[in-house]
């Protein structure tokens, strides 16, 4: 009875967590497909950049929704820590050195984006730290968890 | 720790937001910004050059200011730069407007002297134009192009017939020699012309100048007529040879075209 009754309690967290990580990826996509129109006149100049985006959306949301059925365990953890260092990477390949050069009809466009680089690469370094400071919260934890259970037996 | 992590990630969340919202407002006023160049027009200045004016209409309808808008124009002619200037705003402020009249000066001689066939041929200038500013006191931005203006040669196909020597009297010849070109340039065409005749020795024989007048895409065809001292010993030798031609005007100067005869 009892084992039924955790099998059970546990098929209903799982419930949770998926609805969870689909809400928040469904808010996500929204997000993303409310500002693409915005930033679209932008990034038609750059030929391919759409594309890149959607993919790493995709590959942005796909981390999300792992890392949140993950959740409580230290793959969650793990992921968070990819997605942020993938985010890093992302911005570091695709704004290079900050400076975007296109070309639109006989018009050359150059962007300087170095600024905004520095700051973008700063916010996602904090997140890259945020995550490693949450693994060893998460470690810490669970070890004191641990050495409790084993002092009290 | 699990406050200041928390504390951290909504940090990097709320900055995070704030960078996302600046840059959608920033792409947003991008697409409210209209440039619209006019038709350049040349002008003669009173100290015989060119005037190159480019009318420039800036429609800054967006949420954001445009600072240090700088516009550069290079004129170019095979890869030499002969002109250059640049136009400067500090401030364009969101929604406003501004018409821009951008000018440079372009010497004939300077472009004569870079290529002569500029004076005898109809070619292309091509004109850089690089307008750089500050957008939403962030993005340091840069736009340039290329134009083509098509340049008219003023002494466009410029021809000189047969030079004809023939004695007048015992110590002088008349010397007669049909020149003439079109007008192509965007100019009236006025000065004088300056012929130096020599024999089949290298020889001076003798020189003339005279005034001509070519209004813009005019046809001018003149028979130049001069006399010289020569005797009918000498004529012989007169026959053949080459005269030296200079062109003096209040926009250039150039010469000498050298014309064989005989």
């Amino acid at each position: 009875m009892a084992e039924k009754k955790k099998s059970s309690n546990i098929i209903k967290e799982v419930s949770f967590r998926i609805a969870k990580a689909t809400t928040k990826a469904i808010l996500v996509y929204l997000m993303y497909f409310l500002l693409a129109p915005l930033l679209a006149p932008l990034f038609e100049l750059v030929p391919g950049v759409m594309e890149s985006i959607e993919a790493f959306v995709a590959v942005y949301i796909t981390l999300m929704i792992i890392s949140d059925v993950a959740a409580r365990t230290i793959f969650e953890h793990i992921f968070r820590t990819a997605r942020a260092v993938f985010f890093m990477g992302y911005l570091i390949l695709s704004l290079g050195n900050g400076v975007i050069s296109t070309s639109y009809q006989n018009f050359s466009l150059t962007l300087d984006l170095k600024a905004f680089t520095a700051i973008a690469l700063s916010l996602s370094l904090l997140n890259v730290a945020t995550a490693i400071l949450q693994v060893i919260n998460f470690l810490n934890s669970k070890a004191e968890a641990d050495s409790d259970t084993s002092s009290s037996q | 720790m699990n406050v200041p992590i928390r504390a951290l990630s909504l940090a990097t969340t709320i900055f995070w937001i704030l960078l996302v919202s600046f840059i959608a407002v920033s792409a947003f006023s991008l697409k409210d910004l209209n440039f619209s160049l006019d038709e350049p027009k040349f002008t003669v200045t009173a100290d015989g050059k060119l005037l190159f004016s480019l009318p420039l209409s800036i429609e800054n309808r967006g949420y954001c200011d445009l600072k240090d808008f700088q516009l550069t124009v290079f004129f170019d002619t095979t890869g030499r730069i002969i002109s250059a200037g640049k136009s400067c705003v500090p401030i364009i402020q969101r929604g406003k407007s501004l018409t821009l009249l951008h000018n440079a000066t372009l010497s004939i001689d300077d472009i004569a002297k870079s290529a002569e066939h500029y004076l005898f041929n109809d070619a292309n200038l091509t004109a850089q134009v690089t307008a750089g500013l500050t957008f939403a006191d962030f993005v340091p931005a840069q736009i340039s192009t290329n134009f083509t203006f098509s340049w008219g040669a003023p002494l466009y196909n410029f021809s000189a017939g047969q030079i004809d020597v023939a004695q007048f009297n015992a110590t002088h010849s008349l010397v007669s020699l049909p020149i003439s070109f079109e007008n192509h340039a965007a100019f009236d065409l006025e000065g004088t012309m300056r012929i130096v005749l020599f024999d089949s020795a290298d020889s001076l024989v003798g020189e003339s100048q005279t005034r001509f007048q070519a209004e813009q895409h005019a046809l001018c065809h003149e028979r130049l007529e001069f006399y010289v001292p020569l005797s009918a010993g000498s004529l012989a030798a007169a026959q053949r040879g080459h005269c030296n031609v200079y062109f003096s005007t209040a926009l250039f100067e150039y010469g000498p075209l050298v014309i064989h005869y005989g």
